[in-house]
């Protein structure tokens, strides 16, 4: 028997062990309105979409016999739970996740490998993992919370949100993310903010030593304040002074001032240590 | 009145006795779920500045409050996934969590409530001060959970170890810019969120999903 012929034999059995291995399994489960969904899955992906009545359906791909899938309903809340058993390791015990859920379910996910994703939903939901990939997608009118070690958020076309991300070194990246409340706080990762700041709302960028960037529109009204204590601060957008601030006003790194109409203004807190701050205005396509 | 106003007007009316936050708790459960939680919280905290030495009543009440909130799950036989630590790191699972509810619970009561400069600095200083006795009581050592974690997850020493360091970088600059700034609000929020995000890594490195 040759090389390749045993190469090509070695690759087919591991295919075919890799095939077997792996299996498919489906939960479903009726609920009510505002049903709560919880999923905690150590190694591998949770995808969440809304679904077209009051079912919560799970789809999961196991990838070895080393991880079960534990289920419990309690009324209205579905608990997901991956249970590794003796000797899984992240290959062994990894589980990619499909789940639909009501559109007004609170859902919490959980996983430390991660990704997790979240799309069309307007329940609360909580986000964690520590290398987790995070991505959320046209969320309305719910609470997001998201906390990652390193893994980096991206959020999108999250309207009147109540947000909070926080990441230790992960990239933070806000795409047309507006609410009541926006806060954001890194030590290390940087923050992009692209967007108008809504109306009359609290966002809060705060990084230790990552560089805030917020690109914004023309016509956004804001009260903003800017300030890194040794990094530098750069404003594109002609301000209204305020004659009060908390800090003295050093040029090049800080500012303070209002665009736009005061009248309907947001609350724009942008705040570094060591890192760049550069407030810029979105150049029109 | 929906669950977001009802939220929203929690940081005006904390006990929810308002007669529209009453109607609204009347027909939501998740809603009268997280006033009676706050409300906990609130009395636990209290009782936490009070005494040196926290009562069950008081760990009981996170507990409770924690396994509401789905947090934390009684634990399943075999299951392997909290890492298995031995007497001298028992008590911790309970004490981080702790922490990371103190430090969140201030957090939003310090951020909820626009205040003048003055009032928030003497609503932030507290926080702070809280907060900071939040960790230190619960005994939380940087050495400990690195240690714990090369004996769980060496793989993940690495990482834990630069972002503690980024952390506690993050808290002591924060508390030299309070220092140089006393009265500037937003001084006092950043040496909180430095403490959050210290919370926050020892509440991932213990989570109940490491490996």
């Amino acid at each position: 028997m040759s090389g390749r012929t045993i190469k090509l034999a070695a690759i087919g059995a591991l295919m075919a062990g890799t095939l077997v291995a792996q299996t498919h399994k489906e939960l479903h489960f009726n609920v009510g309105a505002r049903a709560v969904v919880s999923v905690n899955n150590p190694y591998g992906s949770i995808s969440v979409k809304p679904s077209a009545g009051n079912t919560v359906s799970v789809s999961a791909v196991l990838s070895s016999d080393k991880v079960e899938i534990d289920s419990n309903q309690t009324g209205n809340r579905v608990d997901i739970q991956s249970h590794l058993l003796p000797g899984a390791n992240e290959q062994s015990g990894h589980v990619d996740y499909e789940i639909l859920v009501p559109a007004d379910a609170s859902v919490s996910l959980h996983s430390t490998t991660g990704p997790l994703r979240a799309e069309r939903l307007h329940g609360d939901m909580t986000l964690e993992g520590s290398a987790a990939i995070v991505d959320v997608r046209d969320i309305t009118d719910a609470h997001v919370h998201v906390k990652t070690l390193n893994g980096p958020v991206t959020l999108t076309n999250v309207i009147e949100g109540h947000v909070e991300v926080d990441s230790l070194s992960g990239a933070i990246t806000l795409n047309r993310v507006t609410g009541p409340l926006v806060q954001v706080i890194s030590t290390s990762g940087g923050i992009n903010y692209t967007g108008d700041f809504g109306d009359g709302g609290e966002y809060r960028l705060t990084s230790h030593s990552g560089d805030i960037e917020a690109t914004v529109p023309e016509y956004t009204s804001a009260d903003v304040s800017a300030r890194s204590v040794k990094g530098e601060v750069h404003d594109d957008i002609p301000l209204q002074p305020k004659q009060h601030t908390s800090f003295i006003v050093k040029e090049g790194s800080a500012f303070v001032g209002t665009m736009g109409r005061a009248a309907v203004s947001s609350t724009v807190v942008l705040r570094s240590f060591s890192g760049k701050i550069h407030l810029r205005k979105r150049t029109a396509k | 009145m929906n669950c977001v106003e009802l939220q929203k007007s929690l940081a005006e009316i904390e006990d929810g006795s308002a007669s529209e936050q009453q109607a609204h708790l009347k027909s939501c459960p998740e809603c009268s779920a997280l006033v009676a939680e706050l409300n906990r919280i609130t009395s636990a905290a209290i009782e936490l500045r009070a005494a040196d030495e926290p009562s069950p009543r008081v760990w009981n009440s996170i507990e409770i409050a924690l396994r509401q909130e789905g947090l934390i799950h009684a634990p399943l036989v075999g299951r392997s996934l909290i890492p298995s630590f031995g007497s001298r790191w028992a008590w911790t699972r309970w004490a981080v969590p702790a922490a990371a509810v103190l430090l969140i619970t201030v957090g939003v009561y310090v951020h909820q409530r626009s205040l003048p400069v003055q009032v928030a600095r003497n609503a932030a200083q507290p926080a702070v001060s809280a907060a900071v006795s939040g960790l230190e009581t619960t005994g939380l050592n940087d050495d400990d959970l690195l240690q714990e974690i090369s004996q769980q997850t060496p793989a993940l020493r690495a990482q834990y170890e630069d972002n503690l360091r980024r952390a506690n970088q993050y808290i002591e600059d924060a508390q030299s810019d309070v220092a140089a700034n006393p009265n500037d609000e937003e001084a006092h929020r950043s040496l909180l969120a430095a403490y959050q995000q210290k919370a926050m890594l020892f509440e991932l490195a213990l989570d109940r999903s490491l490996p």
